[in-house]
């Protein structure tokens, strides 16, 4: 399940990155050789810069890549050095849960009430804001497997 | 109240090894939960997010940072540094300078110090300790020097820093940070070369003036690129965002003419490149939710009215605020720091007569010392990483070349025209 994950999120990034690469550079095309700029590219390369960030970062929170910052020192007890990280990724699901899914719920609920929709290309933006709840259910799913892992680990010590 | 709420949950969340993007959300979120209910708050964090990331000159950030991998493995840097090496490998620590010269060079080009110092330092630092250099010196002169590639445009930061500053002109911003960037280069190369007599570091051969051509028309398609960037730019043919997709562009096909990658090396570029992007991005936005909620609960009125009440001499205002953010630097990636503090300080700067160009460039040069100290500087830890050696090894030979940055910083704070000079010599 992981693995499959993985490899979509992995497959995502690179079609994403790759549509919003062509869209600028279509926009650029387009206004120097036909000398009347497309008006849907701004929008969709943005559209596709707010997927890539968010899929993106939950593709990094799988291989728990995120910078963090060494203060704590370096001989910690692989006890307690567990337990801490059990609770970093708790915080991590609660922060998730709450911003990315119940307050990216209903911002997207909003939007959809609200009928918006995007200038140029006439997308609901529920559907644009609707990446950050389901992103946020993958990265919890993650984290619950770090923290499986990391509970395992304490077991056997 | 609210500022202490959002400093301590920051330092205790960073404290206990939460990464540090979440822990600017976690942060902001329990400020703004202090003054509004739960699920307005969440939804509230939620919509600064997505919409934070929805700007079309963010847009350049990623390009650059997929054109600076594309350079990594296309052979543009290893070009780069034979060029610098047979113009400045000759003088006393001559690899040093080679080091310092290709950095600049690769500043030119790319957006970021992290692509310089892992693309110049991953080959730079065998062939320093080949030639008797100590590893950590090797270390200590990649990691400043590529700082000055945040100067040296383009550069990433300067559009993060005209996001936060509302709308400060990009193509200003570059052109201003081309003589500072210079400047702090040609210290540091001056500190390495009293550091190389001292020592006694191999001095290398001088270049014959036929193999520096050679090594020139070797590079000039690389630096070509900072004609097709900057050009554009500055001559309003396109806006930062475009010229930074067309540079990944020219990036693929120099390395596919160069052989240096294939079709299928294609997708792990970009997946490493989406990697580093999202990282990126997720602090930018979630530094942008937290600016919001700073500026909500009046803090940057509060840190002007707290800095005007302690003294109106500019110079003493200016130092202060140098003094923060040196420390700030320290604690912090220069990304968040830019997005978070620039509106807290840009409008103290403004209001003491200083030009907002001006001070975009004495806020990254500042920032950039922080880059390269223990324990969370950015720069620091690739230059170490690549080079397979520890920070505490490191931090003496750093020493000296941080006075020559804090010395740079202040030549540039003293004269303004220093920064100013360019870009209004372009009518910006």
């Amino acid at each position: 399940m992981r693995k499959f994950l993985e490899r979509v999120l992995e497959w995502s990034v690179v079609i994403l990155l790759s549509v919003m690469l062509f869209s600028v550079l279509w926009g650029v095309t387009t206004r120097y050789i036909f000398e009347d700029q497309s008006s849907w590219t701004d929008e969709l390369a943005r559209f596709m810069l707010i997927w890539v960030s968010i899929v993106g970062a939950t593709y990094v929170s799988s291989k728990n890549q995120h910078i963090t910052i060494d203060l704590l020192p370096k001989r910690m007890a692989q006890k307690h050095k567990l337990q801490l990280e059990v609770l970093v990724s708790s915080l991590i699901i609660l922060f998730v849960l709450a911003v990315f899914i119940i307050g990216g719920l209903r911002y997207v609920y909003i939007s959809f009430h609200l009928g918006q929709r995007s200038a140029a290309l006439e997308i609901p933006m529920g559907f644009v804001y609707g990446v950050l709840p389901v992103c946020g259910m993958i990265i919890i799913y993650f984290k619950f497997l770090a923290i499986s892992i990391s509970l395992n680990l304490l077991k056997k010590l | 109240m609210e500022i202490f709420v959002l400093i301590l949950s920051f330092v205790i969340l960073v404290g206990i090894r939460v990464p540090v993007a979440w822990s600017i959300g976690m942060a902001s979120l329990f400020t703004i939960l202090i003054s509004i209910d739960s699920i307005p708050s969440f939804t509230t964090i939620a919509q600064r997010t997505v919409t934070g990331l929805d700007s079309f000159s963010l847009l350049a950030i990623p390009f650059f940072i997929l054109a600076g991998h594309i350079m990594n493995h296309g052979g543009i840097a290893k070009r780069l540094s034979e060029f610098a090496k047979s113009l400045v490998g000759s003088l006393p620590g001559g690899l040093a300078h080679v080091n310092i010269v290709a950095a600049m060079l690769f500043g030119a080009i790319a957006g970021s110090a992290g692509a310089a110092a892992a693309a110049i330092g991953s080959f730079m630092s065998e062939r320093m300790e080949k030639e008797g250099y100590t590893k950590e010196y090797g270390v200590a002169v990649n990691v400043t020097s590529a700082t000055t590639g945040l100067l040296i445009p383009p550069s990433n930061i300067f559009i993060i820093y005209s996001l936060a500053s509302g709308g400060v002109s990009i193509g200003a911003l570059f052109l201003a940070g081309y003589i500072p960037g210079i400047l702090t280069g040609l210290i540091l190369m001056i500190i390495a070369l009293i550091w190389a007599k001292k020592k006694g570091f191999p001095t290398g051969t001088r270049s014959s003036a036929s193999q520096v051509v050679k090594s020139f028309i070797s590079a000039l398609p690389s630096l070509f690129l900072l004609f097709v960037i900057i050009g554009g730019i500055v001559a309003g043919i396109f806006t930062a965002t475009e010229a930074s997709s067309v540079a990944v562009v020219y990036c693929l096909i120099l390395a596919f003419c160069y052989r240096e990658i294939r079709i299928k090396d294609l997708k792990s570029i970009f997946v490493q490149s989406a990697g580093t992007i999202s990282l990126v991005m997720l602090l930018i936005a979630l530094s942008i939710a937290m600016s919001w909620v700073m500026s909500y609960e009046n803090i940057p009125q509060d840190v002007t009215e707290s800095l005007l009440s302690f003294s109106d001499n500019p110079i003493i205002v200016m130092i202060l605020i140098n003094f923060i953010l040196l420390v700030i630097g320290v604690f912090m990636d220069m990304t968040p720091a830019v997005l978070i503090f620039t509106p807290i300080f840009l409008p103290v700067a403004t209001s003491l007569g200083i030009d907002p160009v001006h001070f975009g460039i004495i806020m990254v040069l500042n920032l950039c010392i922080g880059l390269c100290t223990p324990p969370v500087g950015s720069v620091l830890f690739i230059g170490v990483g690549v080079a397979n050696t520890t920070i505490h090894k490191v931090i003496r030979p750093l020493l000296p070349l941080f006075a020559g940055m804090l010395l740079s910083l202040i030549l540039v704070i003293i004269f303004p025209e220093l920064s100013l000079w360019l870009p209004r010599l372009f009518d910006f």
